[in-house]
């Protein structure tokens, strides 16, 4: 199944509705777009969960020896300033603005775009839509992205106030000024 | 598309949300059974959506000639006794209870299970799913229902208090004692 959108504009599905659908449908990942749309998708498949697997196991691993901020998997969500609520593949945020989100939220779908999130293709996502979802992750407040397109082995990485830079096959990227000496290996993400 | 059903038990969507979502999603059909769940149907496909044409004229020709009752078609919705919100493929309700029925609430989903219902079953239609739709229509109130199975060339015949009579490869079915000198001609709905 490709994604299925189903226009809520005028249905105005709450917070606490959304999150309960969320949550009693743990088969089906959604997000919402900025006009509230609904957003359903399938589950990515097993090769695409492995792969970023590996991905978020890189991440964590880094993250655990600077404690420098908050790592998410796909699982995480989050409500971006323009109201979409957007569930990246991986993501992280610095340890001060997770701190300044309240408890109750957190274990909700915080209202916060992530500084560093990452999206990486299934064979059956469309590049466009990933591409216009990463725009706005920047156009919300994220610093850094990463589009991992696995099918063409190329990178497309987004930084604020900058043009999209792209990589074909690289082995490794940095994360920048970012995540502060954090180095993605490519080879097993592929 | 197969259907995809949405556990909302714990979302409580209200009757005017559910109400919003069906006419801005035109392209897709919706229904809830009475657990609240939300049910996502692709469209029928051109040959069950003439064959459905064919079966509603026939019904509306007769009632034209008999004025007893309303004639609705697959657009329909209905929330029964039970809280489901179903959308027989065609059905029928006697004039003096539709008069009873608010007219702010006919323009939108009444309060009322049909007198009469068909499901004519797309290739798609899982039977079992069908056979408890028609099954819940009399628990429900409902007089007289016909399960069209154009597959097989069967019809299963619910009515109220009785066991189901299946009919293998009729040419003609009779509404009996609720559809008043009704005859379907099954020529042209195969």
């Amino acid at each position: 199944m490709t994604n299925l959108t189903l226009d809520l504009e005028t249905v105005n599905l709450t917070d606490e509705q959304y999150y309960q659908l969320c949550i009693k449908n743990k088969n089906l990942r959604f997000e919402r777009n900025a006009n509230g749309d609904l957003i359903i998708m399938s589950p990515t498949g097993d090769e695409t969960s492995n792969r970023n697997g590996r991905l978020t196991q890189q991440l964590f691993n880094w993250s655990d020896t600077n404690e420098l901020g908050i790592v998410f998997d796909s699982s995480g969500g989050f409500k971006l300033p323009n109201g979409a609520e957007r569930s990246p593949d991986a993501s992280w945020i610095p340890l001060e603005k997770w701190q300044k989100i309240p408890l109750e939220e957190r274990e909700r779908f915080s209202n916060i775009c992530p500084d560093f999130v990452v999206e990486l293709m299934s064979p059956s996502d469309s590049l466009k839509a990933t591409q216009e979802k990463m725009q706005e992750y920047l156009d919300n407040g994220a610093k850094l992205g990463w589009l991992i397109n696995r099918k063409k082995r190329r990178v497309e990485i987004y930084r604020q106030g900058k043009e999209v830079e792209v990589l074909n096959n690289p082995s490794t990227l940095s994360g920048e000024d970012v995540l502060l000496g954090f180095v993605l290996k490519l080879a097993k993400i592929w």
